[in-house]
């Protein structure tokens, strides 16, 4: 008892003397004495001498308000010879802060004189870091939960191992000089800049909204890119999106360097969503204007040669980064369609019309409406409509392989390897009820004609009839796995025999309300609140292209006698009569306007 | 000689308990003051002499000073009133409070209202990197000038 109490005692002891030492041990207290005793040696005069020992190592702050939320700037307590000139020859902490002109330092007299006062900017403006710490791995950031690491020197515990050779460098501090010098003149920040004309060359604005520089609606808004996330991160996700998030449908863009890939990251960094510099008057005049004038001074158009169109198109093709989400040749994104032959499949109206805005020839289309200028869009069209080459296709087999299979999938089960960023979704040939109750002509005809709307093709140009029938029979055998049973006709109106009229088109979207809502949504777009459990989705029925596409007697087929392999039942066992069906017909044709264009829209 | 295992043990428990109580006494001198806060420093730069030709009166009222330059001669009076701690402005006479009405010199001597005592001069040095630095925590005779 006496020994435990004498243990205990004499640990409290210990213990206290140790808290009570450390406080009059610090890192930077050894800095300051430091300086002290060397500012002392070289004093000019006994009154420097003397106000020098007055001093004691004491915590020294910059308190900035000007720059976002107001930091308590600690860093000269340790870097206490940054603004002292005499020191420029020292190791750091105790060196003077560089003087450059670069930074819009002025000599004057022969001596320095600052432009960004540590007073009036503090250190972690420019560098980030974490300002109120006072040991180097708190202070320079180096602690994985602190947002903003010092630029360009510290990494941190967690940080991604294939980034971290990528630090080096003050490029990084460029981010922080563009929070106020924003203009394209401005000569301090060209990595900046560099990443921000890959932000438009690459296309990245088509997906991604920079508040007052771009407005596209795929990606996520990265006008606070810069303040939400690490370097590292931004790195990666641009570098390979999907190593950050499996379901990310961002492309690899392989064409960018890894410079590029720096310069981008550099420049998203430097979104932070507000411009120190910026008035509240100019932040009312970008809103204004949508930043419209800012977009046309970035992107940069390519004069166009009307000799050179196709040439000139093929390499606005590749420039563009199409080839980050399309196949053409050998170059495949992996998530939009196979352009190599696309001379074959899509006239050049088309194809305009498509580049100009995707959704009015694909009303589901992922794909953005890019700002080209007339003349790009002409180049572009005349390089693909010149695309003519068709494919080796020696067997049924290879067709499938060279065609079908990067929509519809290696098993035939419609989850090829850019199925995910088709809607509708490509067709799944395992469903042997849904391949049995179609008569062949339509299939054929879905194989040569396409599938307005979607984006099924027309092969016709590639496939003649019988061509398309052995790759219909190949997918029968290979995928399907039931032998084919030519279904029977079934009993369908060959036009609807309800006139369209207000009345007929009132009780069509009765019908529609009451039986139809619960999977093709209240607006027919294919949304209702059970379509999220249904596999194939419920059809759009707002997609114009495809609606204006289907004749009535499939809309009938489909309604009365329902579509085998999908969720959609047969209405006829629910009590649905032809003039039933024929309100509804002529209630989703009333919703639908006719469309412009569209792969076939010369034969319609 | 010999020493028990009880006294010692008593010594050491005493040393224990009279360090400890030692320690606590200088831990409440050393902690109870905090190493730094919020608020502005102290002591700040204020620029260049240049900044100040020969003549002016100038006075800084976000530092709450006013820089004083008689020929190679220069200075930093407070102005903040003795009397409630408002913001005392420049007159022609020296300072004024607009609110309560004390007056002044331009040495800070008061000449009239209910302010009890002269506006403190403070500490002014030149910095290394030849700007001027005020350091508010140290008070200064008033009239003592730092010759450049």
């Amino acid at each position: 008892m006496r020994f435990a109490l004498a243990v205990g005692t004499f640990l409290i002891l210990v213990i206290h003397g140790v808290i009570l030492y450390n406080q009059f041990s610090h890192k930077w207290e050894v800095h300051q004495i430091a300086y002290f005793n060397q500012a002392k040696a070289m004093a000019k005069g006994d009154a420097e001498r003397a106000s020098l020992e007055a001093r004691s190592p004491r915590i020294e702050q910059t308190v900035v308000a000007d720059f976002g939320e107001t930091r308590v700037d600690r860093c000269i307590t340790c870097h206490i010879a940054a603004d002292d000139p005499r020191f420029a020859t020292y190791q750091q902490p105790l060196k003077t802060h560089p003087y450059s002109t670069a930074m819009g330092d002025v000599q004057k007299n022969g001596k320095w004189e600052r432009r960004h006062k540590f007073s009036e900017f503090g250190c972690t403006v420019c560098h980030d870091g974490q300002g109120r710490g006072l040991s180097p791995r708190d202070a320079h950031g180096e602690d994985e939960y602190w947002p903003d690491p010092l630029l360009g020197a510290a990494t941190q515990e967690n940080w991604r191992k294939d980034f971290v050779p990528m630090l080096r460098g003050k490029e990084y501090l460029e981010a922080n000089c563009a929070q106020c010098h924003t203009g394209a003149s401005f000569s301090g920040t060209p990595t900046v800049r560099r990443g921000m004309e890959l932000f438009y060359a690459s296309n990245c604005y088509g997906c991604h909204r920079i508040e007052g520089l771009s407005d596209g609606t795929i990606g996520p808004d990265l006008t606070e890119v810069g303040r939400k996330f690490k370097i590292d991160y931004i790195y990666a996700r641009i570098k390979d999106p999907k190593s950050i998030l499996a379901t990310s449908i961002m492309p690899r863009f392989n064409m960018l360097s890894d410079p590029d890939i720096k310069a981008l990251v550099v420049f998203l960094k430097s979104r932070k969503g507000k411009n120190f510099s910026e008035t509240e008057m100019d932040r009312y005049r970008l809103r204004a204007t949508g930043g419209a004038e800012l977009v046309q001074a970035h992107i940069k158009p390519v004069a166009i040669n009307p000799a050179q169109m196709a040439k000139q198109g093929e390499q606005l093709v590749l420039d563009r980064a199409c080839t980050a989400c399309h196949k053409l040749g050998a170059k495949d994104g992996a998530i939009a369609p196979d352009l190599s032959f696309e001379g074959l499949l899509k006239t050049p109206a088309w194809l305009e019309a498509h580049f100009r805005n995707p959704r009015s020839t694909m009303a589901d289309s992922i794909m953005p409406a890019f700002r080209f200028t007339e003349d790009e869009f002409k180049a572009m069209t005349a390089y693909l409509s010149g695309l003519k080459a068709a494919p080796a296709l020696p067997s049924p087999e290879a067709t499938y392989k060279a065609l079908c299979l990067r929509c519809h999938g290696d098993k035939g089960n419609g989850l090829g390897p850019i199925a995910e960023h088709l809607d509708p979704s490509p067709r799944d040939f395992t469903k042997a009820a849904f391949m049995n109750s179609k008569p062949m002509d339509r299939l054929v005809a879905s194989v040569r004609k396409g599938v307005e709307g979607t984006s099924m093709p027309a092969w016709e140009k590639l496939l003649d009839e019988n061509q398309a029938k052995a790759v219909l029979g190949y997918i029968q055998t290979a995928f399907v796995k039931e032998p084919r049973q030519e279904p029977k006709a079934r009993a369908v109106p060959a036009v609807n025999p309800v006139a369209s009229s207000p009345e007929s088109i009132a009780r069509g979207e009765a019908t529609f309300l009451n039986r139809c809502t619960g999977c093709h949504g209240r607006k027919g777009d294919g949304k209702g609140p059970n379509a999220l459990d249904i596999l194939p989705k419920p059809r759009n029925l707002r997609n114009n292209l495809f609606m204006a596409g289907v004749g009535d007697p499939r809309l009938f087929e489909s309604i009365l006698y329902g579509v085998q392999g999908t969720a959609m039942p047969s209405w006829i066992d629910y009590g649905l009569s032809n003039n039933d069906v024929g309100d509804l017909v002529n209630f989703l044709r009333n919703f639908n306007p006719k469309p412009k264009g569209g792969q076939n829209a010369g034969t319609i | 000689m010999a020493v028990s295992r009880r006294r010692m043990l008593a010594w050491i428990t005493g040393t224990g308990l009279v360090g400890s109580g030692v320690l606590s006494a200088i831990s409440n001198f050393v902690f109870i003051k905090p190493r730094a806060t919020y608020g502005q420093p102290q002591r700040f730069s204020i620029g260049k002499p240049d900044d100040y030709p020969a003549g002016t009166r100038i006075a800084l009222d976000a530092r709450r000073i006013c820089v004083v330059r008689e020929g190679n001669r220069i200075a930093a009076v407070s102005t903040t009133c003795t009397h409630l701690g408002c913001i005392v402005g420049l007159a022609d006479t020296g300072f004024a409070c607009p609110c309560h009405g004390s007056r002044f010199d331009s040495d800070g001597t008061v000449t009239g209202g209910p302010a009890p005592r002269p506006l403190p001069w403070y500490k002014i040095t030149l910095a290394p990197n030849g700007e001027i630095e005020v350091d508010k925590d140290t008070e200064i005779t008033p009239g003592s000038y730092l010759t450049l």
